[in-house]
């Protein structure tokens, strides 16, 4: 029982990481109905800033909302020079271009520091607490609160602030949003921007576990794109569900089905996309599309 | 000089020109109406001030001219448009729709005011206020969209059709409230109706526009009382 306990919290963890990622992909697929394939490799190059500041003295606490903040104006600026200008392509033009960033963002990463893994501080100790029996380490617990954190904070931007209100709506629906005066280009602008902050949390936390390299998002980003369709791609609520949910099943499986073992955890996750692709097409979360003709 | 004039306004999309030439103007606090067979331009007119399509000729608002602003600054300027199929953000709430109207102004106090008017003109959106705005009735979208147009503290409204598809009973509630819009806050009104009748009824001058051209221009109870006009572009 208590091992399970511990099982189910370490999946709530990389839950947490997975959510933010997958809210990161909600966010961009909400402004423009598409799913942002560099998404992992920004948050890879964030890591890679958070590390630079770090090597260079800067204190992990001051180095997480500093690079949040670059993540923040870099997700503005690809938005602005890369996207902006073919925002009326047709979609495949749009994901292949995103593809190519993701490659453009690899190789660069690449070429300024180079393919070794490094590792990356955590500031929680791997030591363990005990509570109810139930041994749970100290970084499990703070990758959880750092997360739940952050979506909590976006939630509340989105939900309860003006600028999220016309966020929300020059997402939902463009035309209508520009006749009551929102600046729709900026709110989209805003997404990428708030996209590229939350991706960059999922790579900061998740860069101790697994270590810092540019490859390192390629296989978060598809547990992420898991937890997204399982929520419903379309939701951030729905994300972030999606990545708890994604999270723990990962890690129960592992854990328990001995075929699995830590091999063959991605392939759960594929498992997940497809099923959920099969069953339930529109996520947990997700609205089925109506249209009125 | 007009608040809102238009001078020898082209337009159209793509490689069809849907507007020739239509010169208007919408005097300050006063209701316009703009009427017109299907396919006239009465959309297309209301479309080009805001910007929704490309146009040439001169648009002019408040003396300034329009040419090339984007919606959303042509909008900030002070004109409230409520579009063909009433814009409502259907993914959000009576609430939120009402705020996107007042967004952007900065008059705390008045802006309170104006919601308690909003809910005096309107008492089911009060009830409605956190219900998803696509749970609402076409009527209600309908107040919905002007109360949100109101919320904005326009200078000029421009509406499209109003009255579409809705019970006589509910457009005669909706005409009475834009009756009210206007003379107690001196609003001016662009008002695109099929609804000869009743658009006539509460403008004071009106254009009927004939495929993009505008055919007749009068005082409103002036084109009431002429049979040919009524019974050539009015049908009624």
């Amino acid at each position: 029982m208590q091992e399970f306990l511990q099982q189910v919290i370490s999946g709530v963890a990389s839950g947490g990481i997975f959510a933010s990622l997958a809210l990161a992909l909600v966010l961009i697929y909400n402004a423009m109905g598409l799913v942002n394939f560099a998404q992992g490799e920004m948050a890879m190059m964030a890591t890679f800033i958070a590390f630079t500041l770090i090597t260079r003295g800067v204190s992990y606490w001051i180095a997480f909302p500093v690079t949040l903040a670059i993540a923040f104006a870099g997700g503005i600026a690809i938005q602005r020079i890369v996207i902006r200008p073919v925002e009326r392509a047709p979609l495949l033009t749009l994901v292949i271009i995103t593809l190519g960033l993701a490659t453009l963002l690899n190789g660069l990463a690449g070429a300024i520091f180079g393919y070794v893994p490094r590792s990356f501080p955590s500031p929680f100790s791997v030591q363990t607490v005990d509570i109810l029996g139930a041994f749970f380490s100290f970084r499990d617990l703070g990758v959880i609160t750092v997360s739940a954190a952050v979506l909590l904070l976006i939630y509340l931007l989105l939900q309860r602030t003006t600028v999220g209100l016309t966020m929300r709506a020059a997402a939902h629906h463009a035309e209508a949003s520009r006749l009551l005066g929102v600046r729709v280009s900026w709110m989209l602008a805003l997404g990428w921007g708030l996209a590229s902050a939350v991706g960059a949390v999922s790579g900061i936390m998740v860069a101790p576990i697994i270590l810092l390299e540019p490859n390192m998002m390629q296989t978060i980003i598809i547990y992420a794109f898991a937890a997204a369709v399982l929520g419903g791609i379309e939701s951030p609520l729905g994300a972030v569900i999606g990545g708890l949910i994604v999270g723990v099943t990962v890690n129960l499986a592992g854990a328990y089905l001995p075929f699995v073992g830590g091999d063959l955890q991605l392939a759960v996750a594929l498992a997940i996309i497809i099923g959920v692709l099969v069953l339930k097409p529109n996520g947990l979360l997700g609205r089925p599309t109506v249209r009125r003709v | 000089m007009a608040l809102l004039e238009l001078e020898e306004v082209r337009a159209g999309y793509g490689p069809t020109s849907v507007l020739h030439g239509v010169s208007l103007a919408v005097p300050e606090g006063q209701i316009v109406s703009l009427l017109g067979a299907n396919g006239a331009g009465k959309t297309t007119t209301l479309r080009s001030i805001t910007g929704g399509v490309r146009w040439t000729g001169d648009i002019r608002f408040d003396g300034r001219s329009l040419r090339r602003m984007h919606t959303e600054d042509v909008v900030r300027l002070g004109i409230a448009h409520v579009p063909e199929g009433r814009g409502i953000l259907t993914e959000l709430t009576v609430d939120e729709n009402l705020k996107l109207g007042s967004h952007l102004r900065r008059d705390g106090p008045a802006v309170r005011k104006d919601y308690d008017r909003v809910f005096e003109y309107f008492p089911v959106l009060r009830e409605r206020r956190r219900l998803s705005a696509s749970t609402l009735s076409g009527g209600e979208q309908q107040m919905l969209a002007l109360a949100r147009a109101f919320l904005m503290k326009p200078r000029l409204m421009l509406l499209d059709e109003p009255s579409l598809g809705l019970a006589p009973m509910i457009v005669r509630a909706i005409f009475e409230i834009i009756r009210t819009i206007n003379g107690a806050d001196r609003v001016a009104i662009l008002l695109v109706e099929q609804n000869a009748r009743l658009a006539l009824d509460v403008s004071s001058e009106a254009y009927v526009l004939e495929v993009g051209r505008v055919a007749v221009r009068g005082a409103s109870d002036e084109l009431q009382g002429n049979e040919s006009v009524r019974r050539s572009y009015l049908g009624y």
